[in-house]
């Protein structure tokens, strides 16, 4: 018999895996700063500030983006299991397998990179891996795709565990996502907490994702290895920007369940399944899954439909981010008596940044706009708001959380300010991500083409000026990390 | 309309941002009375702007290509990395342009002299890849390469005039 409540567990079942999840927020920490030094120097290399070869620019790139999607992917999927474990018991082999395939497949993806020279970028676009003009081997290739498949696996290992537990402890997938409450038949108080909802619908949207991904990596491989086995370029897009926007969304959903976990404590009230939570999440799972030919709005040969779909989901999608998620936070704080710290501060930013995000990225999701604006740097523009501003700032919030002090309960209200080192590094932060993005969203709206190693001297001001911004940004990741880094090395002593 | 979509995005974004800002400074306590209906009209409001502005931007299909009318049809062939176009001159008015790739996708973008993306479409392997513009006024044009294709994937330009009638 299943039980529905919200009710966790007590921490003795889900402490012991601490460790491992903080170790791989660790290993997302460095990642995503070294990843962050490799942005900066693309853009530096655009302004004309240094000299990359532009083989060199490209193998960069490649790796940027591999490597910011994957270490995305793997602090949402720490998140994910780290407050899922709260609610169920987990087994703890299945996460160090998954950190194992992750680490495996970086190995594989630095080698097929650094070594072999693969620079076909992060969305291996078929059939680019095969035709690189002779600036890799296949052998590169087969490499760089392995590495995606093993940490594919781990992830689906990861979420087959989650997705179990759960239908087991809330009656099925349903159960899991709150269908009773969402269609009517189901009480507030019986519905599975917020954290399930979101655990739940980001595993069911990046397994589908993951196993779409899988297949043409596999077609891919073997058009490597075997030329003559081809594949429709068109289909094999398709099914990879399912793949890449599905795991892309995974991650932010995955990450917002430290939102819904760790924000009550700061704001002194729960954060409850109510139906149009419930609703909104059902309604994510399909759009999700839908929205994805947002991305092939200029491929003509595609169906008409399909791209109108695109088009209108990808504006839909917003209305359960903005109306719910955003809402429900705005009116949480607006009411509330906030202690103010790093981890607080930041996980508000990572909502705040992936609302606005929204913003550049639906117009751009309209075909009128984006027959003048896709390819243009507008789309790093505003993916990199929500995920610089929204997923990483999450990412980085919930590394405070781990290592914070404890909260003054007796603090008189308003009392708890986030101040002194931490108020610069978090300003800093801001500051600097707002204004690196922003000079995206100023060249894209200038017909700056995003991915050229070569910029001309028109465009290089924004070059410069977002390089300056990175900086800044690099500058308080850094001290973020740092920190995280000393107090769990003190703690260890 | 890229500096027209800069500006809407840019005063949307702000006044999301103001949203949370405000909800951050404001007192302790503030009870929000009506939060609930307030998100039902969001919601509603939202769908509302979203059916129309689809509607009208749907209306007239973004990538028909016109049968009747067309000054000239243009085959472009883009490959690792160049672009052939079968014409160096082409005429005012409204130009289909048929793309094909010899080797990976590519994307065919046509700027002004200024640099201002005017029209693209991606040119996937296996596939006639069609898309017009209509040019009302003479001069240089270029071509470009807008989906990254290899190493050089910058240089892969090329030019053609339109003629004054």
């Amino acid at each position: 018999m299943t039980t529905t409540t919200g009710a966790m567990l007590p921490e003795a079942a889900y402490g012991p895996q601490e460790g491992a999840v903080k170790l791989t927020m660790l290993l997302g920490g460095v990642v995503f700063l070294l990843m962050m030094i490799f942005g900066l120097i693309m853009r530096a290399a655009q302004g004309g500030m240094i000299a990359v070869d532009p083989a060199l620019f490209y193998q960069i790139m490649t790796a940027h983006g591999a490597g910011m999607v994957g270490t995305a992917g793997l602090t949402g999927a720490a998140i994910l299991w780290y407050f899922t474990g709260r609610h169920v018991p987990l087994l703890a082999g299945v996460y160090w397998a998954f950190l194992g395939l992750f680490l495996l497949g970086v190995v594989c993806i630095l080698a097929a990179i650094f070594l072999g020279g693969y620079a076909g970028a992060w969305t291996f676009l078929y059939p680019l891996p095969a035709l690189s003009g002779g600036l890799w081997g296949p052998g590169a290739s087969v490499l760089f795709l392995l590495g995606y498949v093993s940490i594919g696996v781990g992830f689906l290992l990861l979420h087959l565990e989650v997705m179990r537990r759960l239908m087991a402890r809330y009656g099925g997938i349903g159960g899991a996502l709150a269908w009773p409450l969402a269609f009517g038949k189901g009480r507030p108080e019986d519905a599975p907490p917020p954290a399930v909802v979101a655990a739940m619908a980001s595993s069911v949207f990046n397994t589908l994702g993951i196993v779409v991904g899988a297949a043409v990596l596999v077609a891919s491989i073997v058009n490597l290895l075997v030329p003559g086995f081809a594949v429709d370029a068109l289909l094999a897009k398709n099914m990879i920007f399912f793949f890449g926007h599905v795991f892309i969304n995974a991650s932010i959903y995955m990450a917002v369940i430290a939102v819904y976990e760790i924000l009550p404590e700061y704001l002194g009230k729960p954060w409850k399944t109510t139906r149009i939570f419930a609703i909104a999440w059902t309604v994510v799972l399909v759009f999700v899954l839908a929205v994805y030919p947002h991305h092939l709005l200029q491929d003509v040969p595609m169906p008409g439909w399909a791209l109108a779909m695109g088009q209108i989901v990808s504006y839909f999608s917003g209305i359960p981010l903005i109306a719910v998620t955003a809402f429900s936070l705005i009116v949480y704080l607006r009411a509330a008596d906030m202690r103010w710290d790093m981890a607080a501060a930041l996980l508000v930013l990572g909502v705040a940044g992936w609302s606005v995000g929204s913003v550049p990225a639906i117009l751009d999701g309209m075909i009128v706009v984006n027959k003048v604006m896709h390819n243009t740097q507008w789309v790093p523009g505003h993916f990199h708001i929500y995920l610089l501003l929204g997923e990483v700032a999450m990412a980085f919030g919930f590394m405070a959380w781990l290592v914070r002090r404890p909260l003054a309960a007796d603090a008189r209200p308003g009392a708890a300010r986030l101040s002194g080192l931490d108020h610069g590094v978090f300003m800093a932060y801001v500051a600097g991500g707002a204004g690196f993005v922003l000079m995206f969203l100023v060249s894209g709206a200038l017909s700056v083409p995003r991915r050229w190693a070569v910029h001309v001297p028109d465009w290089f001001l924004q070059d410069r000026l977002a390089t300056l911004f990175a900086a800044m940004v690099i500058g308080a990741a850094l001290i973020i990390v740092l920190r995280y880094t000393a107090v769990l090395a003190r703690r260890a002593e | 309309m890229q500096l027209t979509v800069l500006a809407i995005s840019l005063i949307v974004m702000a006044f999301i941002a103001a949203q949370f800002i405000t909800a951050v400074r404001s007192a302790p306590g503030t009870v929000a009375t009506g939060a609930e209906r307030l998100r039902s009209r969001l919601i509603i409001g939202l769908a509302i702007v979203g059916l129309v502005v689809s509607a009208v931007s749907l209306a007239r299909w973004p990538h028909a290509v016109a049968a009747k009318g067309v000054a000239a049809v243009v085959n472009v062939s883009g490959g690792q990395w160049y672009w052939e176009i079968d014409t160096a001159q082409v005429p005012l008015g409204l130009v289909v342009f048929n793309a094909q790739t010899a080797d990976v996708t590519h994307g065919f973008g046509i700027t002004d002299a200024d640099g201002t993306i005017l029209v693209q479409t991606q040119v996937i392997p296996g596939y006639v890849n069609r898309t017009q513009y209509t040019f009302e006024q003479p001069g240089t044009y270029r071509v470009v390469c807008l989906e990254y294709c290899g190493v050089a994937h910058h240089d892969m330009i090329n030019e053609f005039e339109v003629a004054a009638r």
